[in-house]
């Protein structure tokens, strides 16, 4: 079981003590499981949860894929910001929490109280990082997104900055103004400032592997090597058998 | 008229904040700094470059807040200040989408937490940092203390809102007008013939009756901002008082922090039926 550790959805204080059974408790348990990839652009990550997703979906397992960035909710406020070049870091930061909080409410968490497997593609850690490099405070970031459920595993798929990005521009033929991180005024490059972007958020990934228990997976591994260790890392950790259809338990 | 609280602490340190923006370009910048912001100051702000002035009005709807803020620009402008406003759902950035987000009634409370938040900041980054860097003097018609004590009341933590909104700039004047809920109630169905759905908490499932809704919901605000009140030093005003009256208490703070000395004021043509 996993639980939520932070006091953000806090017992009602007695000035909000209006409806008690209605507020939400500290902490909470659910059946589900969340299990989380992150990485930089190019890592592979998007690849290898594509296909952990496969194989439980054909297996017949209770789960459920989700996507940073992709709420219809703050699609709007999100595009209008980009097109115009109105965001800064913490506005930035602070409407993909919006967005985040959105899925989380209204996805996430009903799923994992309904005994659901949910595999989500990037998660709190890619603002941590992205944001981070947008020099927000850590600090900062962190409470901002205290209202997530910690993942019962996340996996952060590494590959050298070279590789992936690489793999990133020949695939794109114009990356675009906020990805490439040219609101930093790195450089007037669009493809120089990508990539000075995207090794500091790596160097921020790198620092989270010990203080958010990151399972490391090496990016440049054969793709079908890479997904069998992911499987049985999976198997390892979570109870699949909590998920499986019932004519597979037992 | 009664003036129930005002807090010398926060007085004291907002009339100081020009003679410390002298002390900062000596070098001690620490301790302005430190007035200036509730915490870790927002990214790219330096806080001895704000010359300008920000005052808050804070208050429910039916509380007169909006009247109070149209006399204070005509009677600042007319002594020669530059004024520049704010208030909730005003940016450019998410206006629009917050107003839409509360016409359908589906969303939920963290996620409009944040759609807040995203408003505030970004009117505080483009529009009021400038205009304070200007030397303008900024009337926010409302603050940060009604986005927390909104979300506090629906069970938010108040220590999870204060961490979001720790790189705001401290207001130099806070002005709490102070109203019965059921005061507020009155003033707010004569204006519009009916109340509304968030105004009186209708999302929180307080009461099926509207008046009860409305007067548990302003209830549970009203508690919020005496907590808030304390800790940040709020100048409370008896709102319930008349129009004059409030105004004058006003102009009197005011003119003290910005070192006006009359404050002599009679509203324009264009502004006399505000003043009952």
């Amino acid at each position: 079981m996993a639980t939520i550790t932070s006091d953000l959805l806090a017992a009602p204080t007695a000035a909000s003590a209006a409806e008690p059974e209605k507020s939400p408790v500290a902490r909470r348990e659910y059946p589900g499981a969340l299990v989380v990839v992150e990485g930089i652009d190019g890592s592979g990550k998007s690849t290898q949860l594509y296909l952990l997703k496969r194989w439980l979906e054909i297996g017949g397992y209770r789960i459920h894929f989700t996507e940073w960035n992709s709420s219809p909710l703050v699609k709007s406020a999100t595009r209008r910001g980009k097109q115009r070049r109105l965001l800064t870091p913490t506005t930035f930061s602070l409407l993909h929490a919006a967005d985040f909080a959105d899925r989380c409410e209204r996805q996430i968490l009903p799923l994992l109280h309904g005994g659901y497997l949910v595999l989500a593609d990037r998660y709190i850690y890619t603002a941590f990082a992205r944001d981070a490099a947008r020099e927000c405070s850590p600090h900062w970031l962190r409470n901002l997104y205290s209202f997530a459920p910690i993942p019962d595993i996340t996996f952060y798929f590494r590959a050298p900055l070279d590789v992936a990005v690489n793999r990133i521009v020949a695939g794109r033929p114009k990356l675009k103004y906020y990805e490439a991180g040219m609101d930093m005024g790195l450089s007037l490059d669009r493809a120089e400032s990508f990539r000075i972007f995207q090794e500091r958020i790596l160097n921020n990934y790198d620092q989270m592997i010990e203080t958010d228990n990151f399972v490391l997976m090496d990016g440049t591994m054969r793709v079908n090597k890479l997904q069998k260790h992911m499987r049985e890392l999976v198997a390892e950790r979570v109870d699949l058998a909590r998920f499986a259809p019932k004519s597979k338990r037992k | 008229m009664k003036r129930t609280r005002s807090n010398p602490a926060s007085n004291g340190s907002s009339a100081s904040t020009a003679r410390s923006a002298k002390k900062a370009k000596n070098g001690n910048g620490n301790g302005h700094l430190a007035s200036r912001f509730y915490g870790i100051p927002l990214c790219g702000v330096k806080p001895d470059e704000l010359s300008g002035s920000l005052i808050v009005v804070e208050g429910t709807d039916g509380s007169g807040r909006s009247t109070q803020i149209a006399l204070l620009t005509e009677w600042l402008e007319s002594e020669g200040f530059a004024v520049q406003t704010m208030g909730l759902r005003r940016s450019y950035l998410v206006g629009e989408d917050i107003d839409a987000l509360l016409a359908e009634n589906a969303v939920t409370r963290l996620t409009l937490a944040l759609m807040y938040s995203t408003d505030f900041f970004d009117q505080l980054e483009r529009r009021i940092i400038p205009a304070l860097r200007s030397g303008l003097i900024v009337l926010a018609d409302r603050y940060i203390f009604t986005l927390i004590a909104r979300a506090a009341v629906r069970g938010i933590g108040r220590d999870y809102l204060h961490g979001i909104y720790e790189t705001a700039l401290r207001p130099d004047l806070t002005f709490w007008l102070n109203v019965r809920p059921e005061i507020a109630f009155d003033r707010e169905f004569k204006k519009s013939q009916t109340i509304s759905y968030w105004e009186s908490g209708r999302d929180m499932s307080l009461s099926n009756d509207l008046f009860q809704s409305f007067i548990r919901y302003q209830s549970l605000i009203k508690r919020e901002f005496e907590y808030l009140s304390k800790k940040h030093g709020f100048i409370e005003l008896d709102g319930e008082a008349g129009v004059s009256d409030v105004n004058r208490d006003l102009r009197k703070r005011i003119a003290s922090h910005l070192g006006i000395r009359g404050t002599h004021y009679k509203p324009s043509h264009a502004l006399a039926n505000l003043w009952r």
